[in-house]
């Protein structure tokens, strides 16, 4: 009962000082918003609108269908057309484009032929990425194309249009490769980002304590350190928990991420993911010798590990082992899988329950770890 | 005051504690009687705060223990916590919580019974004149009212013993008077203080005083009996030049020319001699010589010669 007052003391205390502190109150609501839109409209692993030069060297109805199909393609702006090869060196030294499709001659009489049109399509190496990418679509068009017209060819002859082609599936795969980026991305951003404003929050809890010498009245009095821990995390869970909500709202409103999974397993997971990241930041208070440290150090103990161990930006199988052990020690990769596992494939307790208990464990582990720390610097 | 027969509110043996090279707090035994208002004097980093904070139990002892309140710093600090009121020299309540807030606070944590709070930090507040600021932020206050609403803060569980680390350190003299005007108060309650203090007018009004240097006591006492402790007969000097009779009269310590002259200061425009005599006419004589007109008359001793003279004659010892 008595523990319970003086949780619940310093929990009131602590929102008080969060209302009369008007700029991180205005940050630590807003952040996170403009965070989620701005890293997911910055960190996009979609090409669209890679500049494209044509070359019709075959100026036939059937050349001319097919250039007209990357005219209409959102990955490909036509910059410009040429009548012969040379041309492509010239477009490339300037930086016009970074592709130019070269139909040669014969491509309409091969397609009449029902045999295979080729094509050529030059990349300019200098820009891997987008280039690489620009490949692919290319190939992607290039299959459609030719699939568009072998249905049409196979419907002219009366056959079985299914038995044609696997048409449909290509084309899911490879015609939403924005749907696919975002929604891959943004249950992984969510996570960095709720992670970033936690930590940063407690980082300088107790460090402020021990600089203002409040500490001192703390410690004489008969409050003991778990109970404080506890206070000074719970208004923070509440409030991360309440970011994560908007975030995850932002994220199925602007982005039309998909919610398959159990919401309930989703908030079980986010809260002690919250009360994990806030543990962290405890431990960082309790080791930092001043604010400036425990705010660096806050920063770049959540955003390193929460973008590079935390299976958000590279998968963690592909990551050395070495790395993979260290990963453990943040939260960020248990919450990834499940707001991955939530989001996309529909997971509940069935098959995300490891990475519930991680946290669970985690969280006992680092609040621990913090009281420890705490105790040890008189 | 009848301290005999009960047990001491304060008391230390070999306490001790070190910073990295620095023996902050070397030894001290210190003995302080229930009821008193026991000062704790001595200059910039003499190991005041460090001896106060391990009395307070916010610092563990390197070696030695302390009884505070009956019950030891080291092995339970938990009986003592309740029983003890402590102000560290920095302000240290939350700057951007309001007077109440912050008092309001420290007094759950205590266990400050809801019904029993108000009133009592109502009747406190309107006995330090801070009734009227209770909404106030603890940071948009004077120093003066800072101190007295820390103080405020440390009396809600009425402490047994008090411990103010240089409470009026940067208080304006108004403030500070005032300040010792609720000391005294809490004196007749029977309450404890410990306080340490650079200011010798202060250590006029402690029942006992004890002198901290290099982190060991130097010398403990009433203030009568530390004035006593003073050798010979004190006069002041008032001369055209000031800074040449000072000279003069330093370059005559244990000269025969001027027998008797144990140690001379300058106050201000003031000279204050020491002599073994009761007759001045040795000093009349030197200034005289050293082509100086000046004025020698007897003077009483106080807290502040008190420890200036037995600073010097210690390290000259």
């Amino acid at each position: 009962m008595r523990s319970l007052s003086r949780i619940g003391a310093v929990t009131a205390k602590e929102f008080i000082h969060l209302l009369r502190d008007r700029r991180t109150l205005a940050v630590v609501l807003a952040l996170p918003v403009l965070q989620m839109l701005l890293f997911a409209y910055a960190i996009s692993f979609d090409v669209k609108n890679v500049a494209t030069v044509v070359i019709d060297l075959d100026k036939t109805p059937a050349s001319q269908a097919y250039v007209s199909s990357y005219e209409s393609s959102d990955f490909f702006t036509v910059v410009g057309t040429g009548d012969d090869l040379a041309a492509v060196d010239g477009v490339f030294d300037h930086n016009q484009a970074l592709i130019a499709v070269v139909v040669p001659s014969g491509f309409g009489r091969s397609l009449a032929a029902g045999e295979k049109g080729s094509v050529a399509v030059y990349l300019d190496g200098s820009e891997p990425t987008a280039a690489r990418v620009g490949q692919a679509f290319s190939t992607a068009l290039n299959q459609v194309y030719s699939q568009q017209v072998t249905i049409r060819w196979a419907d002219a002859q009366g056959l079985d249009v299914t038995a044609a082609g696997q048409l449909e599936p290509r084309v899911r795969t490879w015609y939403n490769p924005e749907k696919r980026s975002s929604d891959y991305l943004i249950p992984g951003l969510m996570v960095v980002i709720i992670m970033v404003v936690a930590v940063q929050q407690t980082a300088v809890s107790l460090v402020r304590e021990r600089e203002q010498g409040t500490d001192e009245q703390l410690a004489i009095s008969p409050m003991r350190r778990w109970e404080m821990m506890l206070g000074k995390v719970a208004p923070w869970t509440l409030l991360a928990f309440l970011e994560l909500a908007v975030v995850t709202a932002v994220g199925m409103w602007f982005f039309d991420l998909p919610l398959r999974g159990s919401i309930g397993v989703l908030a079980l997971g986010a809260a002690l993911f919250v009360f994990c990241s806030l543990g962290l930041g405890l431990v960082i208070s309790a080791v930092a010798p001043s604010l400036e440290t425990a705010n660096m150090l806050g920063l770049l103990l959540s955003i390193l590990p929460a973008f590079i161990l935390s299976g958000f930006a590279f998968p963690l199988s592909s990551i050395p082992g070495w790395l993979q052990v260290v990963s453990c020690l943040f939260p960020a990769r248990f919450m990834v899988t499940i707001t991955r596992g939530v989001f996309l494939k529909g997971a509940g307790l069935a098959e995300l329950w490891p990475e519930i208990a991680a946290l669970g464990a985690y969280a006992v582990v680092v609040i621990a770890v913090a009281i420890v720390l705490t105790r040890r610097r008189r | 005051m009848t301290t005999t027969a009960t047990a001491p509110a304060i008391e230390a043996t070999g306490l001790s504690r070190r910073f990295g090279d620095v023996q902050a707090v070397d030894g001290v035994d210190l003995r302080i009687a229930k009821g008193a208002v026991f000062g704790l004097l001595g200059p910039d980093g003499a190991g005041k705060s460090t001896l106060i904070r391990m009395l307070a139990t916010v610092l563990g002892p390197d070696d030695g223990d302390a009884r505070v309140a009956g019950h030891s710093v080291r092995r339970a600090s938990e009986k003592v916590t309740p029983l003890i009121g402590y102000m560290s020299q920095q302000f240290s309540l939350y700057p951007d919580l309001t007077v109440a807030e912050n008092i309001d606070f420290f007094a759950k944590l205590r266990g400050v019974p809801k019904d029993v709070r108000r009133t009592r930090m109502m009747k406190l507040l309107e006995g330090m004149g801070l009734a009227e600021f209770v909404d106030r932020q603890a940071g948009k206050l004077s120093g003066g009212m800072k101190q007295k609403l820390f103080l405020a803060s440390t009396l809600m569980h009425e402490p047994d013993v008090l411990l103010l680390d240089e409470p009026t350190t940067g208080v304006d003299p108004v403030s500070r008077r005032e300040f010792w005007r609720i000391l005294a108060g809490l004196h007749r309650q029977g309450t404890t203080v410990l306080v340490a203090t650079p200011y010798m007018d202060e250590a006029e009004r402690c029942t006992e005083v004890a002198f901290l240097e290099s982190g060991r006591i130097r010398h403990q006492g009433s203030p009568a009996q530390i004035k006593a402790l003073v050798p010979g007969r004190l006069f002041e000097v008032t001369a055209d030049d000031p800074r040449a009779a000072l000279a003069a009269l330093q370059a005559s310590v244990d000269r025969p020319s001027l027998p008797g002259l144990l140690s001379v200061h300058l106050y201000g425009d003031v000279l204050r001699v020491l002599l073994e005599t009761d007759d001045p006419a040795s000093v009349h004589a030197a200034l005289q010589a050293a082509g100086i007109g000046a004025e020698v008359r007897p003077a009483a001793v106080d807290m502040e010669t008190a420890f200036a003279f037995l600073a010097e004659l210690g390290t000259a010892a």
